[in-house]
């Protein structure tokens, strides 16, 4: 049924006919990033041999668990699991204190050298991780932290992802109303004491999307890891992950499918959860035009 | 700004001591006997078999029982498929174990004098039995006549059938005088009957090209010259063995093409080349038999992947650690470790010897795949820079697996790619 | 100016020393005291990118001028050998050409999808939100795991193919292939990160007063011109923003190639960052490591400075 294109514009049939249309290929456009996270929950408990199956199949016949317990057995996955927790944690933790307090200096103390300051921190934000990954290994070795997650946590909580915090955290402080933090000053708040009191408060929505994008930045490190642990009780996630192999560096399929799954499913539940936070808090973070 | 500048300087000075530090500290002395349970020893092993991790231990417990100066012997089970680099970063680190198992990283130690020399410890040693070691798996561990490391396990590589699949074809496969050829046409009439794969050289994935050597040797092919200065990819030899896979991947569809996977142990295929040490893969869903290599063009070979045991010259303990090395290798601990590592010892190289301890083959399987085979064996390829060799191989290689491919072109810009090198 | 026009690309800019003071910003009453403040505020994020950012860079420039022998930890001064290197180096040229390619393909696709998923999504209907979790989802699952799905998927006989034949349709062997693998690292790339490009979209689009949309509608303007003369200068500051954030992004697209190509076949998807990451830690030649790094630290920077200069000429001010 197609009606023509002049009552197309007005008649409610039409508005039918193009809502249907704009959703049938949204679902279309949605297929790509549906798929992949459900052929991954549902091959993980595939049979190995029903993996590679010709024709694929999405579901199976003959589910198992196998490959969970031996995901779990295979290497310290739980551990694993709880180091990219807390350096996660940690990191996000460091990260709203530090940049909520240099955004806030940048955008409202004024100081000698603020500009140019300003310019050498976003310097941080330019300069990718593989141009400093050599000499900050130096660096860590030198005092003893190779095989520690403390180039981990300091690394990300103070320079790059930090660096795209602060400059989230300044333009959020400068679009806010100043009289507030007038009042306040009559009040004789000082400048930590605005900023406690009075600007944080009204820096959630910033301070949330803050907090998600560098949680997500940690949680998603996979060069660093790679580089600095060697040890697989400090391993975090994603580095574990791509560690499934036999004692002859087969890849143990069923098994890494099961360890993604295990480490994707509570963020995805997490997310859908709190979707409107993620979204609106980006949205509200000051980041627009 | 006081405290920025500080920091700065702060931070380059600890960087430049710290540089000089590491400079000479691998030539810092052996104190000759240590203090009663002063001495920690920490072995790199790439295997987190729980039987494997076992057997080294109860090992280590009865060496320390009696030797006071040891505190503890651990083995640190580090993933196989970032062994090198990680090993690597942790020598570089300052953070190096004491002994290691080592693969194809063993030319680059042993030509950075990373390892102590074995040959005289061991000879010296009582009942050690020096001469019951092969020659033919000492060598690639062997530099100016000194031993760097004890070649603990030499698991040839071996011809695989599911049986099932070849019945389920109408395909009869007669053992004797099996030749590559038969291979690729019964495991081309497997593929087009069942739709499951012919052959599958295990591990390559069109990836790892260093485990073609079990093909290429029946063509008489080698990656390089022997004193691994010249490529040889691009000899007559080569040529027709890389046309063979070319032909099986490409024309009778005997081998998988690139990017499918196929696993035999999971019933996919009718063959597939792999170590011995795999038969532990087999799960009785389906019959089968292992077979030597077939023969090519060249005749009978064969090939075995090798590791060995060595101990690093950074170790703090390079006395302590290698005579735990001479202990953990004695004709004893050999005859254990021989359960799960095809022995190098000439006494311990017998079919009934070695079926005390395997569930999955037969002494005459054994026999015929693992004793027969070592003695004349070819190694897989090994030599200084194994990872840029891979990779610049790799890179050079990918062109060839396509259809209409020019063999010879491929491998001349295969040795373009390797010379430099070698040579270096 | 307004402060729906305080972005993200335009308060960067009241950060350069020939700027204003920000316009909301009252010259306020310094008191005593104040400026110590904002020195211990700032004093973190300043050592942070001191001690590591700007301390590791100038170690790479020394680095770069440096033989190093892994094993031994001896350091050799080389001059300018690692530099001469670079322009004798065979597989650069193909290695540039792949990290360009990738970066045309990843801020292209990533800002025109992100963008037309924000115009699809940006009224209410029933769905919508629940759109928006789809699209946005990917973007919590690691990198690693994603990718590795990926890797399953296209395989010869993987789902994607699998999914074609349904269709009747042969798939290629997407990861075997220059051109394909080269498409499978672009797209997979852009599917994981488009969701945080769509969503700083919506926000701009939502600042747009509809009035002047309306406005233009009744002198006759059609959807498209309304949408490239009024909508689209209206949040071309966020444009900005998105594209310096993509291409550095993109840059640093370190574990897509890793673990779903390893740079293969030959090196088509080779992109740079993989490159420096093999010569450094996998041939353990730090000093070309570094060189190169320093490299792509260049090609940043000129980026960048070429995207913020282009942006006077189409990023819109509102006078």
């Amino acid at each position: 049924m197609r009606p023509d294109t002049a009552i197309a514009r007005r008649g409610p049939w039409a508005r039918r006919i193009r809502r249907a249309v704009l959703i049938g290929s949204l679902a279309v456009l949605a297929t790509p990033f549906v798929i992949p996270i459900v052929w991954m929950v549902a091959s993980s408990f595939k049979p190995l041999s029903e993996i590679f199956k010709t024709p694929p199949t999405m579901f199976t016949a003959s589910p198992t668990i196998a490959a969970y317990a031996e995901a779990f057995s295979f290497q310290p996955f739980a551990r694993q699991y709880l180091n990219s927790l807390y350096i996660a944690t940690a990191v996000t933790l460091i990260t709203l204190l530090v940049s909520s307090l240099a955004g806030y200096a940048f955008a409202r103390i004024r100081f000698a050298g603020r500009n140019v300051l300003f310019i050498v921190v976003l310097t941080g934000l330019l300069v990718p991780s593989e141009v400093t990954i050599v000499p900050l290994f130096q660096m860590f070795k030198q005092v003893g932290l190779v095989n520690t997650h403390w180039p981990l946590i300091l690394v990300t909580a103070l320079a790059a992802p930090c660096v795209l915090a602060t400059f989230i955290m300044r333009q959020f402080f400068i679009a806010l109303p100043v009289e507030l933090e007038e009042a306040a000053r009559l009040d004789g708040l000082g400048q930590a004491g605005i900023w406690w009191r009075v600007s944080l408060p009204l820096a959630r929505p910033a301070l949330s999307a803050v907090a998600i994008l560098t949680f997500l930045a940690s949680w998603n490190l996979y060069l660093e890891p790679t580089v600095y642990l060697t040890s697989p009780e400090l391993f975090t996630l994603p580095q574990a992950l791509t560690r499934y192999t036999d004692a002859y560096g087969g890849e143990m399929w069923s098994t890494q499918l099961a360890a993604a799954t295990l480490s994707v499913v509570p963020m995805l539940v997490v997310f859908v959860a709190a979707q409107r936070h993620f979204v609106e808090g980006i949205a509200h973070s000051g980041l627009k035009g | 700004m006081f405290t920025r500048r500080k920091l700065l300087t702060a931070l380059t000075l600890a960087t430049a001591v710290g540089l000089a530090a590491s400079g000479c500290s691998a030539a810092s002395p052996q104190a000759p006997s240590a203090a009663p349970g002063s001495v920690d020893l920490r072995m790199t092993v790439w295997t987190s078999n729980k039987d494997h991790l076992a057997l080294l231990d109860s090992i280590a417990k009865s060496y320390k029982a009696s030797r006071p100066a040891i505190k503890s012997i651990t083995f640190d089970s580090l993933p196989f498929a970032d062994y090198n680099s990680t090993l690597t970063t942790q020598i570089a680190g300052g953070n190096s174990p004491d002994l290691v198992w080592m693969g194809d990283l063993s030319k680059d130690l042993i030509s950075a004098k990373a390892l102590v020399p074995l040959t005289d410890r061991l000879k010296a040693t009582p009942e050690w039995g020096y001469d019951d070691l092969l020659e033919s798996v000492t060598a690639e561990f062997s530099a100016d006549g000194q031993l760097f490391a004890y070649p603990f396990s030499n698991s040839p590589f071996a011809l695989y059938v599911n049986k099932d699949l070849l019945d389920r074809a109408g395909q009869k496969l007669e053992p004797a005088g099996l030749t590559w050829d038969r291979v690729s046409a019964i495991g081309a009439a497997v593929h087009s009957a069942t739709g499951k794969a012919g052959f599958v050289v295990r591990d390559f994935d069109y990836s790892s090209w260093n485990m073609l050597a079990t093909v290429w040797t029946g063509w008489g092919a080698s990656a390089w010259s022997a004193d691994g200065k010249t490529c040889t990819f691009d000899s007559p030899q080569m040529t027709d063995a890389m046309r063979f896979l070319h032909d099986a991947a490409f024309v009778n569809k005997s081998t998988p093409g690139p990017g499918t996977k196929a696993d035999f142990f999971a019933g996919d295929a009718a063959f597939t080349i792999a170590q011995v040490s795999r038969a532990s893969l087999l799960d009785g869903s389906f019959a089968f038999d292992v077979l030597p290599l077939p023969k090519g063009p060249a005749g009978a070979y064969s090939v075995i992947g090798q590791a060995g045991v060595g101990v690093l010259a950074s170790s703090r303990h390079v006395e302590e650690a290698t005579n735990f090395l001479a202990y953990l290798t004695n004709p004893e601990n050999a005859r254990l470790l021989a359960q799960y590592f095809p022995p190098p010892r000439a006494s311990l190289l017998t079919g009934d010897k070695l079926a005390e301890n395997n569930k999955k083959l037969s002494a005459a399987q054994l026999q015929s795949v693992v004793v027969d085979q070592v003695r004349g064996a070819v190694t897989l390829p090994n030599h200084k820079n194994p990872a840029e060799i891979a990779k610049k191989g790799k890179v050079a290689l990918d062109a060839l697996w396509t259809e209409k491919a020019d063999v010879p072109a491929v491998l001349g810009s295969v040795c373009a790619a390797l010379d430099p090198v070698l040579a270096k | 100016m307004n402060t729906s026009l305080l972005a993200a690309g335009e308060a960067a800019h009241d950060a350069s020393p020939a700027a204003g003071p920000p316009p909301r910003q009252r010259p306020a009453r310094t008191r005593r005291g104040d400026a110590l403040v904002g020195y211990l505020f700032i004093a973190p994020q300043l050592l942070g990118v001191l001690a590591f950012v700007i301390v590791p860079v100038a170690l790479a420039a020394y680095y770069s001028v440096s033989e190093w022998n892994i094993f031994t930890g001896q350091l050799t001064f080389v001059g300018g050998d690692n530099y001469a290197e670079l322009f004798q180096d065979p597989q650069l040229p193909s290695v540039l050409g792949a990290t360009a390619i990738f970066l045309l393909g990843v801020v292209v696709l990533n800002i025109t999808l992100g963008l037309l998923l924000a115009v699809l999504l940006n009224r209410r209907f029933r769905g919508s939100v629940l759109f928006r979790t789809l699209f946005f989802s990917p973007v919590v699952v690691s990198v690693v795991a994603w990718t590795l799905v990926w890797g399953f998927l296209l395989q010869g006989n993987g789902g994607v193919n699998g999914l074609l034949s349904l269709v009747g349709v042969d798939g290629p062997n997407w990861l075997q292939q220059g051109g394909t693998a080269m498409a499978s690292v672009i797209v997979t790339q852009v599917i994981r990160s488009v969701g945080v490009n769509m969503v700083l979209f919506l926000s701009a689009l939502q600042g747009v007063p509809p009035e002047l949309r309306e406005a233009a509608r009744v002198d006759g303007a059609s959807n498209r011109t309304i949408f490239l003369r009024i909508t689209l200068p209206l949040i071309s500051p966020t444009l900005l923003l998105t594209a310096i954030i993509t291409v550095v992004g993109a840059l640093q697209a370190f574990a897509q190639v890793a673990v779903l190509t390893e740079g293969g076949p030959g090196l088509s998807t080779t992109v740079l960052v993989y490159y420096v990451f093999q010569q450094a830690f996998e041939f353990n030649d730090i000093g070309y490591g570094s060189t190169l790094a320093l490299m792509l630290l260049t090609f940043v920077l000129v980026l960048t400075l070429i995207q913020w200069q282009l942006r006077r000429k189409w990023v819109f001010y509102e006078a």
